[in-house]
């Protein structure tokens, strides 16, 4: 995905190509990086989901601006059996 | 492959790289944000160094660009920290140099960076398109509710850039010291964002500091959200921004995805079952005729015979009505 603007046709050169192809591999392993920091962050993380429905289920959810809702604590989520904590995601819903 | 989900990452935390395209000059260093490797469309934090100068001259990508630090001349102008520019594909941009050197936020949306040395603008150029702006010192603070579900006040919006069609949008955004938000959301397009000044907190990600960067793809979890000290940032988004607002942690971008879908159908129900039926599986989109319809083109006159002012047609308009079967006879 791109933004969806204009562009004119051109034809790319080799050091575009190679310059391209460079940073494609550079940008995998950031991508492999970042995807370990968020793995170990996981334990941190948990602790973040349990106080964020404390908050919900007492100050309220902010269902639209600062109008907020109470959620009732039998309404709160529970984590799908056997599902692995995951917050990134390569192609986002296009992911295999 | 598009762009993958980058986030979070800081700039900071990487040196930057010497720019090796040509056309660039001496003097062009830079740090990679985010990278389509189909396209070459990409994201980078740059340094020009004291004394930079490049040629007049055009991208083969529309590029956007914020002055991070420092001042950039273009064609005889100082511009200073805040001006954003929006440079449509083909636009000849006069010189730019900077004296002192400066840092700047340098986005390509549809191709890699490229310099064609030029004194004008390629003939295909959207010339009418290119606009800039000190977003600093003369676009006001907004609220930040541009869609409905909203933001919590508190998180503020320049609007830089806006795409009519897609509905893509750029934009400075600020959260005041203090700010907290607690929903999850999601959108159905893609989200990046960098952090000019300050610290935001998410509850997947954790800290976001000065220089802090995001490219999302769509239907990713993000939030809750707070800023104990205030921040602000560059955002951009690829169409329309909808907050899909929730409190599960434990979506997938799948779930959300058909949350969404599951969204439209309960509000445009008739829509929805047209546009998934079998019957219209179009392969690329469904057609707006506004896009097809045969127009009037440069032919003068034929308009109604009679005007909104009571008035009758007056009768030159470019051609006669000979033919048989014509009613008209003139």
């Amino acid at each position: 995905m791109t933004f969806k603007h204009t562009s004119i046709e051109h034809t790319r050169n080799a050091k575009e190509e190679e310059w391209i192809a460079e940073e494609a591999a550079e940008q995998e392993l950031r991508f492999k990086n970042i995807q370990q920091a968020m793995k170990d962050l996981s334990t941190q993380r948990e602790k973040w989901y349990q106080e964020f429905f404390d908050r919900i289920s007492t100050r309220g959810f902010n269902e639209d601006g600062d109008q907020k809702i109470q959620i009732a604590p039998e309404d709160l989520p529970t984590k799908p059996e056997g599902r692995e904590d995951q917050v990134v995601w390569r192609c986002g819903a296009d992911d295999e | 492959m598009a762009r993958p989900h980058i986030e979070p990452f800081c700039d900071r935390d990487v040196a930057f790289k010497k720019m090796s395209l040509a056309g660039f000059g001496n003097g062009m260093h830079y740090k990679m944000l985010s990278f389509d490797p189909d396209t070459g469309a990409c994201s980078m934090s740059v340094q020009l160094d004291n004394g930079y100068r490049r040629a007049p001259g055009f991208s083969w990508s529309e590029v956007e660009m914020m002055v991070i630090e420092g001042e950039l001349t273009v064609g005889g102008r100082t511009c200073r920290k805040g001006h954003y520019f929006y440079v449509p594909a083909g636009y000849a941009l006069p010189e730019i140099s900077t004296q002192d050197g400066c840092l700047l936020l340098f986005l390509t949306n549809t191709g890699e960076p490229s310099h064609q040395e030029s004194d004008s603008h390629h003939a295909l150029a959207q010339t009418d398109l290119y606009h800039d702006v000190d977003s600093y010192m003369d676009i006001p603070w907004a609220l930040g509710n541009v869609t409905k579900p909203s933001v919590a006040n508190g998180c503020l919006i320049k609007l830089l850039n806006f795409n009519p069609i897609s509905q893509a949008m750029t934009f400075l955004y600020c959260m005041t010291p203090n700010f907290s938000q607690d929903n999850i959301s999601y959108h159905d397009c893609a989200e990046e964002s960098y952090h000019l000044w300050g610290t935001s907190w998410m509850m997947q990600f954790g800290n976001l500091p000065t220089g802090g960067y995001f490219w999302r793809p769509a239907y990713i979890n993000h939030g809750a959200f707070a800023s104990e000290f205030g921040c602000i940032a560059l955002g951009r988004v690829d169409s329309k921004l909808f907050n899909h607002f929730h409190y599960n942690p434990w979506t997938t971008p799948q779930e959300n995805r058909e949350r969404s879908a599951a969204r439209l159908y309960k509000r445009d129900p008739l829509l929805y079952r047209w546009a998934v039926s079998q019957n219209h599986n179009h392969p690329h989109s469904p057609q707006d005729f506004e896009d097809t319809m045969s127009r009037r083109g440069a032919e003068q006159g034929h308009d109604n015979e009679h005007k909104t002012d009571g008035s009758r047609h007056d009768h030159w308009h470019g051609h006669n009505h000979y033919d048989d079967g014509s009613a008209y006879k003139h």
